[in-house]
């Protein structure tokens, strides 16, 4: 349940934003990142559809990473 | 594995420990990164990885659940709830609905959501009807709630909330004659939330070597190393190995929003007893939304006892650390995923389940 995803602000419409990670695009709330000043193509480590902390770049792309690993294994 | 793993890797190998080493995890996240990348059998054989209580469906009161069964069944309500908390079964004689799916089967509205939006989306869009969202989850999942909360919810949305803190747990086995580990890897992404610091006071009140670690191999090979170096010096600290995400405070905002919708209360822990300080409330300006108080809700006392898990489910041991899913003996045999008799078969962050996906057979 605590798995969360990093993924690039593509677009910020107040609390909102439209979110990217390898090519999906998703809505995500960042009403709980109100003291963090974040812009586009900044990353944020995303759960259940909301920011939980903004995150370095180099981190988001090992996650990703991962995940194409993990995908990987799954289908093994 | 990258480069920066293996050598993380070959520095462990190198270390001479005097002893076997037990690290403990309190996320599924975790547990599952370590047996989908198969560090357990990378490492030295005296360093055991033992997976501890991190599945807050698992921990979820069997009384809670039974409730929002019969919520479901007597109200007309409909009730949204994580997929895996569907299928964790209640003790009841054959026959009744034992969990919430099998609720579903006999007509109640029980769906499965995704994220605190997808709940209001839906209640949003049936404004006749009454809807409870029931939640088990650690921080990390209860900083949306309440932030879900803080925003505004309708008038036709109730809570029924299961939510429970991590450190606790940790305190709990920390504080008992046996804790059976050597040093904590703490969660990453609760730490994201809470802070690194929540978790110093391992270290320096229980002298348990500490890192956090995010999921990646090499955070946790980083973390792993960290802990050992700590054990080897004497010198048990906090490290903090997933800098690129956990500050040492955490995300504040998010702290001050379930501080403001929460307060901090004892609860129960499945198979395990009452843990102080490790649950919430809604506070009274969020108390109407509070499906215990908008619905009579079945509230059986006989029902708060420790210790019920299924019959012949090891989960208790499981989620204290003190024995391996497999050593569970209904495992792989009468507990697969396909029929699970215990929620950490049942939830995607309970050991079995993350031991079977990872190809333990037996
Ligand atoms: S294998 Fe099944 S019965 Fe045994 S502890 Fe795990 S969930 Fe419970």
């Amino acid at each position: 349940m605590c798995l969360a995803i990093p993924m690039q602000i593509l677009s910020i419409d107040g609390t909102t934003a439209r979110c990217s990670a390898n090519g999906v695009e998703r809505e995500v709330s960042l009403f709980l990142m109100q003291d963090r000043s974040l812009s586009m193509g900044d990353f944020v480590m995303v759960h259940v559809g909301y920011a939980i902390e903004q995150v370095q770049a180099i981190e988001a792309q090992r996650r990703w990473q991962l995940f194409d690993e993990m995908d990987r294994s799954a289908d093994a | 594995m990258s480069t920066e793993a293996k050598q993380w890797l070959s520095r462990i190998q190198a270390l001479k420990l005097p002893n076997r080493v037990h690290i403990i995890n309190v996320c599924g996240g975790h547990e599952r990164s370590i047996a989908q990348a198969g560090l357990r059998g990378l490492l030295p054989e005296n360093i055991e990885l033992i997976p501890g209580p991190g599945c807050p469906v698992c921990v979820c009161p069997e009384e809670d659940i039974y409730a929002a069964i019969q919520l479901a069944l007597s109200e007309p309500v409909t009730l949204l709830a994580y997929g895996d908390l569907l299928r964790v079964p209640v003790n009841l004689p054959k026959g009744e609905p034992r969990t919430l799916m099998a609720a579903r089967a006999e007509g109640a509205d029980i769906r499965p959501v995704a994220s605190p939006q997808e709940v209001l989306a839906i209640a949003r869009d049936n404004p006749e009807k009454q809807h409870c969202f029931f939640m088990a989850g650690f921080e990390t999942t209860t900083a949306p709630l309440a932030a879900m909360l803080a925003e505004g919810v309708p008038d036709n949305l109730s809570i029924l909330l299961s939510a429970r803190l991590t450190w606790p747990a940790v305190a709990l086995l920390l504080n008992s004659d046996t804790p059976g580990f050597d040093a904590l890897v703490a969660p990453g992404h609760v730490a994201a939330i809470m802070g690194a610091q929540q978790w110093s006071f391992v270290a320096q009140q229980h002298r348990v070597a500490t890192a956090v670690a995010g999921f990646s191999s090499e955070s946790l090979l980083a973390a792993f190393y960290s802990t050992l170096c700590q054990l080897l010096d004497g010198q048990p600290r906090l490290d903090n190995c997933y800098r690129d995400v956990v500050r040492d405070e955490g995300n504040l905002a998010a702290q001050r929003i379930i501080e403001q919708v929460l307060k901090v209360t004892d609860a129960h822990w499945r198979g395990i007893g009452v843990i102080a300080n490790s649950g919430y409330t809604l506070r009274d300006g969020y108390m109407k939304h509070d499906a215990r108080q908008r619905f009579s809700i079945v509230d059986d006392a006989q029902r708060h006892r420790a210790g019920l898990m299924p019959t012949g489910c090891d989960c208790t041991q499981v989620l204290l650390g003190k024995i391996y899913p497999n050593q569970c003996p209904l495992y792989g045999r009468s507990c697969t995923p396909r029929q699970p008799v215990g929620p950490c078969m049942i939830s995607d962050e309970g050991a079995c389940r993350i031991w079977w996906a990872a190809g333990v057979k037996s």
